[in-house]
């Protein structure tokens, strides 16, 4: 049994120190032709590594690159798949953040690494193993228009295949630990589990790195018989928004990770390592033979860059804690 | 002769370029409030002559004075701070309210503005109120121990700023809700903060809904206490109107055919079609053509376009309906 810190999505890219590069500033600047991509990337990069550094001096024990270029939790990787058009802005679930809508044309086709060479790049930056995120394939069906398959199984199981080649390409970058951000899993019904597994059938198949099914903004609750039997190495839960995933921590089998979300990624008040510590302690005595992830609920995005860093800090308190009372 | 088809708009328009560039001249110190209020003054006054002679029945003053949906209001209401700035998709952020302590209004968030907007013109303007339960969502909360604590404070707020809209002589006074669409199971918490927020109201009252799952909270949205809703029907190339098909829609309804998002001016004819859809299941006493959201994301110029084509087609709809203002 290991008791790890980690993130759970993006995490902000601004800075908090003045002068320090600012990636916004300069996306303004290269839609106003004053910088060009090369600038921008370079920003991305010098981004990255700030969110890297920042986790590795705080004690982040499995970090992510943050996602900086990303504009959304699936545009960047549905864009880069074959038979899938991007279109108009919509409301990420409950959030006031908005996301291009994937539209499915197509038959669903990977095509070529989306995400690889970037991750290659942030884990050269990092002296610790990161972890790598793509959108879970359940909601990335549930987040798009589908004008080509016309039902829930056939289209959530083609994105399933698509990134079942895209995490093979991680793993083949490198990564041990694949994070898949899957919120619509909180919300679908018994009669949505079909879909579900037909998403993570083809994706958990065969995985040569771990994979963690992330759910924020509620719990799994009424699929999790379904998702039980598959191959996931981790179930990571929303203990804030989805209070009903302790119901859920019996369940999980055994030799697996349970991922707690419980620094909340939604609001700015800063939890008390002490009281995370207790929730962990709660889901030690409930399980103690599984793995845990401390993590907050969701992306630090949520959050502006100067409270996110605090939560980051309470993070790694309340995982220490945890540790010296285990 | 039946009588309908009145045209509005939702809010917000597009801040002129002019503008813009003194906004960020104060937020930098380098124009004085008083010189960025008299441009916010003298922007608002062509706008509603603007709105005016586009032919609009109801008129709104634009928001130009506002920055974002909650924050202006929040940045007027002890108990409430301001967070740095969080993202909302790409490269666009917005600094989100916090609620701190006690939320209170202590002095009136828009009705100077709404009151120097009406003697512009002869036309009624909108009062324009963010409603509780979007407030309550869009910030962040150190304070209340519940959404909905912090979600009825809000609406006793609300509610004052509404009274005071409505003394100062508002008829239509409109309270949006954009974020009511997304969290059934607190459908019954955000209607009744607008209830307890339109409490004491006789002026007409309205609500803006958007960007969400219509379907999850359709027919129970009919529960909300307002004369009017709002919606976008161009955005979703006007399947809600099978859902009014299997249970009919019951208030006035604000009838988007303009698509906010897109630079496209939408022709005459198009927007005539999606009117005579809406007629199929709505009686045009009921139906209010607007665009489908506020326009501030659109260029003035493509603003004052789309408006022109809705207008027209309104107008030859009436005709060809025999249906009067
Ligand atoms: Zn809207």
């Amino acid at each position: 049994m290991t008791i790890q810190s980690t993130l759970a999505g993006s995490y902000p890219k601004l800075p908090t120190e003045p002068g320090d590069v600012n990636v916004r500033v300069i996306r303004n600047r290269v839609d106003a032709g004053r910088a060009t991509e090369k600038d921008l990337a370079d920003a991305v990069s010098a981004t990255t590594k700030r969110v890297l550094d920042l986790q590795e001096k705080q004690g982040v024990d499995l970090p992510m690159d943050g996602q900086i270029a990303w504009d959304d939790a699936q545009t960047y990787v549905a864009r880069g798949l074959k038979g899938v058009m991007i279109a108009g802005l919509l409301r990420y679930i409950d959030t006031n953040t908005y996301y291009r809508q994937p539209e499915i044309v197509g038959p669903i086709e990977w095509t070529q690494p989306i995400t690889a060479a970037d991750f290659r790049a942030a884990q050269a930056m990092s002296a610790r193993p990161l972890k790598a995120f793509l959108p879970g394939p359940y909601s990335l069906y549930r987040f798009s228009k589908d004008i080509r398959y016309g039902d829930p199984i056939a289209g959530a199981g083609a994105y399933g295949v698509a990134l079942a080649a895209e995490a093979a390409a991680l793993e083949e970058a490198g990564a041990t630990w694949i994070h898949f951000e899957d919120p619509w899993l909180g919300r679908a019904r018994a009669e949505d589990a079909r879909a579900v597994v037909a998403a993570y059938e083809p994706l958990l198949a065969g995985r040569r790195a771990k994979t963690m099914v992330h759910v924020p903004f509620g719990a799994p609750q009424q699929v999790f018989d379904d998702l039980r039997p598959l191959p996931w190495s981790g179930i990571g839960l929303d203990l804030i928004e989805g209070p009903g995933g302790w119901d859920l921590l019996p369940r999980i089998p055994e030799g697996r990770t349970v991922g707690l979300g419980l620094l909340d990624a939604r609001n700015t008040r800063l939890e008390e390592p002490a009281a995370v510590a207790a929730s962990v302690a709660r889901a030690r005595a409930a399980r103690p033979d599984l793995d845990i992830h401390i993590s907050p609920t969701a992306s630090l995005e949520y959050l502006p860059a100067d409270t996110a860093e605090k939560k980051l800090e309470r993070l790694v308190a309340a995982t220490r804690a945890a540790r010296e009372g285990a | 002769m039946p009588r309908g088809l009145w045209t509005t708009t939702v809010g917000s328009f597009p801040k002129p370029p002019r503008l813009e560039k003194v906004r960020q001249q104060a937020a930098r110190g380098e124009a004085t409030p008083e010189a960025l209020h008299a441009m916010e003054r003298e922007e608002t006054v062509k706008l509603i002559q603007r709105q005016d002679e586009i032919g609009l029945d109801i008129l709104v003053d634009g928001e130009l004075y506002r920055g974002d949906m909650t924050t202006y209001f929040a940045e007027r209401t002890p108990g409430f701070a301001i967070s740095k700035p969080v993202r909302s998709y790409g490269n666009r952020y917005y600094r989100k309210p916090v609620a701190v302590g006690p939320i209170r209004r202590k002095e009136p968030w828009t009705v100077a503005w709404w009151k120097f907007a009406q003697e512009q013109t002869k036309k009624p303007i909108k009062g324009m109120l963010t409603g509780p339960y979007t407030m309550m969502d869009w910030s962040f909360n150190e304070h209340y121990p519940s959404r909905a604590a912090m979600t009825m404070d809000l609406a006793a707020a609300v509610n004052e700023e509404a009274l005071a809209l409505q003394e100062a002589g508002a008829t239509h006074i409109q309270i949006d809700e954009p974020a009511i669409s997304v969290r059934p199971d607190e459908l019954s918490l955000a209607v009744k903060a607008f209830a307890r927020a339109t409490e004491g109201l006789k002026a007409k009252t309205i609500t803006h809904i958007c960007y969400g799952d219509f379907h999850v909270i359709y027919p129970a949205l009919l529960d909300l206490p307002v004369d009017q809703i709002d919606l976008e029907l161009a955005n979703s190339r006007y399947d809600l109107l099978d859902r009014f098909r299997e249970h009919r829609f019951t208030k006035e309804i604000g009838y988007g055919v303009l698509d906010v998002h897109s630079h496209r001016i939408e022709t005459k004819e198009e927007i005539k079609e999606g009117i005579l859809r809406g007629l199929e299941v709505l009686k045009p006493e009921q139906i209010y053509v607007d665009p489908d959201c506020g326009l501030k994301t659109r260029t003035p110029d493509e603003a004052f376009a789309k408006l022109e084509a809705m207008v027209a087609a309104v107008r030859e709809v009436r005709e060809e309906k025999g249906i009067t203002g």
